[in-house]
């Protein structure tokens, strides 16, 4: 440490970095328990969000103000059908623009050199676009006007046995050929979303050409959302119809808490926070109790326990942040070579925000042993 | 003059029913600014224990402390007595009790810290309190590189820090040699004569006793003895 620094900083931040410093075994003790419940706790929620993100993708990426699904519909990956009539009920509601169907279907998928997997069928209406891939990466959305024209991902091209474009597959017997790549559109059932047009999707799964899955609904500009909801709720009858916010969590929600995965990765991450709590408290308790003389000597000098409790905090606080700063290098990491994979690790600024947070909160609840110690301390044991 | 420190029929006791030590009983005095009090006696008379009352670091069990004039509530807080001494009082210890990972200047610039003295300026009073007691040389010295005698006066230095009207030591010259604790006296001294800080000595050390202007005895936690050398030569 330079002088022109040491004048700078406060006694308190000082007294901190020394005691830390000077018993460097200690701090890369403390700073390796941070960084790997830094490591843990991001991981952990960052698949958390992740697979939320990929159980509501397809709600989260079209334009729809309300979808319409059949009663009882739990998530987006598993509805039964309705009749396509259902959608000019729809349309006759005063404040809606537009309904555009949306079809979403289990088939089987042969791949060219044999083998069967299963994939999640999604026919949308070409025309308006709703429901339709993104992060096209090769080929065209509108390739898929030919009859057997299908897109998938990058991601899943080799589970589905695709190598390049204009490869021939089957899906449910049915001839279909590969006509687009995207990037990054994963499904948490393991069945990977395969795009086609609505009509093609419903000849691939046998549906009637009068069946269809969704209707995602458009309202007419200063509609009252609610009361158009309610509106289409009363004129449909046995229909669920949502907010596609609402209907985006719920597909959430059916997966993550049905699945347990949500509570397993939540139990994962909490228990990064405990093992940092307990590191950071042991280490730091050491390093205090070695230097319990100073401690006493600065209260006989007459400081006020909130100066010792800052010395203290401080430290916590340095190792927060050297802690966090390597355990996100490591969480970057992690997220990057998880881009290329079908679990995604997500990592958006506000979940670093909430990661910085609990850091900041573990060594803080790491201090208070040392705290609860410096404040019971006795002055006057700085003459024995 | 009025007394800096006066103590009124105080009395110290350590622990409770049949543990209970009576360490202090009935001492009466009063402490003068521009002074060097010695305060002597056999080891366990209770010499520490009364400095520990003098600098506001142990409530008496009996009695009162007046504080310029002032008597302190028997029930002070434990904060309230610190902050009477960040105010008030400068220790120094037997020990010297520097911070070992800071710097000497940094040791004096703490106290200044605490005392809340804009940190712009803490550096430059620090240098200049360890000027003033011969240490400006060793500044930027580690406790650890430091004498005895060094390490004592920048403890000097930081108890001096923030200008205490009291100065209290218990044995500052125990852990030096002669020469070295003679000159730590004449330091002490120093200050009692040319800023009229009120300094009391706890001291077995022959060495010291030329140096105090007054005299203290006590023998079983009673006050023996109060008397005014008469000096020839300091
Ligand atoms: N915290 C305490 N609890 C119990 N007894 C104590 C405590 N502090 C001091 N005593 C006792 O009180 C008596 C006076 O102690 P004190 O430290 O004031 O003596 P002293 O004159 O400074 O002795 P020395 O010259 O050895 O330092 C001693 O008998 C000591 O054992
Ligand atoms: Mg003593």
């Amino acid at each position: 440490m330079t002088e022109p620094y040491a004048a700078r900083v406060s006694g308190t931040s000082l007294l901190a970095w020394r005691n830390l410093s000077h018993d460097r075994a200690r701090f890369v003790v403390t700073l390796v328990g941070v960084l790997f419940a830094v490591l843990l706790m991001g991981v952990e929620l960052g698949l958390l969000l992740g697979f939320a993100r990929t159980t509501s993708g397809l709600v989260d990426h079209t334009a729809a103000d309300l979808w319409i699904t059949p009663a009882g519909t739990t998530n987006v990956d598993i509805a039964g059908r309705l009749d396509e009539r259902r959608r000019f009920e729809a349309l006759a509601v005063p404040g809606v623009a537009s309904v555009d169907m949306l079809m979403m279907q289990f088939a089987f998928w042969r791949k060219p050199d044999g083998g069967t997997e299963s994939v999640s069928m999604v026919g949308f209406n070409l025309a308006s676009g709703q429901g339709r891939p993104w992060n096209l990466v090769e080929g065209r959305v509108e390739d898929l006007q030919q009859d057997d024209a299908v897109i998938i991902d990058q991601l899943y091209a080799g589970k589905l046995g695709v190598t390049a474009l204009g490869q021939t597959v089957e899906i449910n017997n049915h001839r279909a050929r590969v006509v687009g790549f995207t990037q990054g559109i994963r499904t948490f059932t393991q069945s990977p979303y395969v795009f086609a047009t609505h009509r093609n999707a419903q000849r691939f799964t046998f549906f009637r050409p009068d069946q269809t899955t969704y209707l995602l609904v458009r309202l007419q500009a200063g509609a009252d959302a609610a009361g158009v909801r309610a509106a289409l709720q009363a004129r449909l009858g046995r229909v669920d119809v949502w907010f596609a916010a609402d209907f985006a969590r719920a597909a959430q929600r059916y997966w993550l808490i049905t699945t347990g995965a949500g509570s397993a990765l939540l139990l994962a991450a909490l228990l990064g926070l405990v093992v940092g709590i307990v590191i950071v408290g042991q280490t730091l308790y050491a390093t205090t109790v070695d230097r319990l003389p100073e401690y006493a000597t600065l209260r006989a000098m007459g400081a006020p326990n909130r100066y010792l409790h800052r010395v203290i905090l401080k430290q916590a606080a340095i190792s927060a942040v050297f802690g966090f700063s390597g355990g996100m290098l490591l969480v970057a990491l992690v997220v990057a070579a998880s881009a290329g994979s079908t679990v995604a690790v997500a990592m958006p600024l506000g979940l670093v925000g909430v990661l910085a947070l609990l850091t900041l909160c573990m060594c803080a609840l790491g201090a208070l042993v040392s705290i609860r110690r410096i404040t019971r301390i006795d002055p006057t044991s700085v003459f024995q | 003059m009025s007394a800096v420190l006066a103590l009124e029929q105080i009395g110290v006791v350590y622990g409770q029913g049949a543990t209970a030590f009576t360490a202090l009983q009935d001492i009466s005095l009063e402490i003068e600014a521009g002074e060097m009090t010695l305060l002597l006696g056999p080891s366990g008379s209770g010499k520490t224990s009364l400095l520990q009352i003098m600098g506001c670091l142990l409530r008496p069990t009996r009695g009162r402390v007046h504080l310029f004039g002032n008597p302190l509530a028997s029930g002070l807080a434990v904060e309230a007595m610190a902050a009477l001494r960040l105010a008030h009082v400068g220790f120094v210890f037997q020990h010297y009790n520097l911070f070992p990972t800071l710097k000497a200047w940094e040791n004096v610039a703490i106290a200044l810290d605490i005392k809340a003295v804009p940190r712009s300026s803490q550096r430059q009073l620090a240098l200049a309190l360890l000027e003033r007691l011969g240490l400006g040389d060793r500044a930027e010295h580690y406790p650890s590189e430091l004498s005895g005698g060094q390490k004592q006066r920048v403890a000097i230095a930081r108890a001096l820090a923030g200008k205490p009207r009291i100065l209290l030591a218990d044995e500052p010259t125990a852990a030096l040699d002669g020469k070295t604790g003679q000159s730590v006296a004449a330091t002490l001294h120093g200050l009692a004569r040319d800023e009229g800080v009120a300094v009391v000595v706890v001291s077995h050390d022959p060495r010291v006793e030329p140096f105090g202007d007054r005299v203290l005895h006590l023998e079983d936690g009673r006050l023996v003895g109060d008397r005014r050398p008469q000096r020839s030569s300091v």
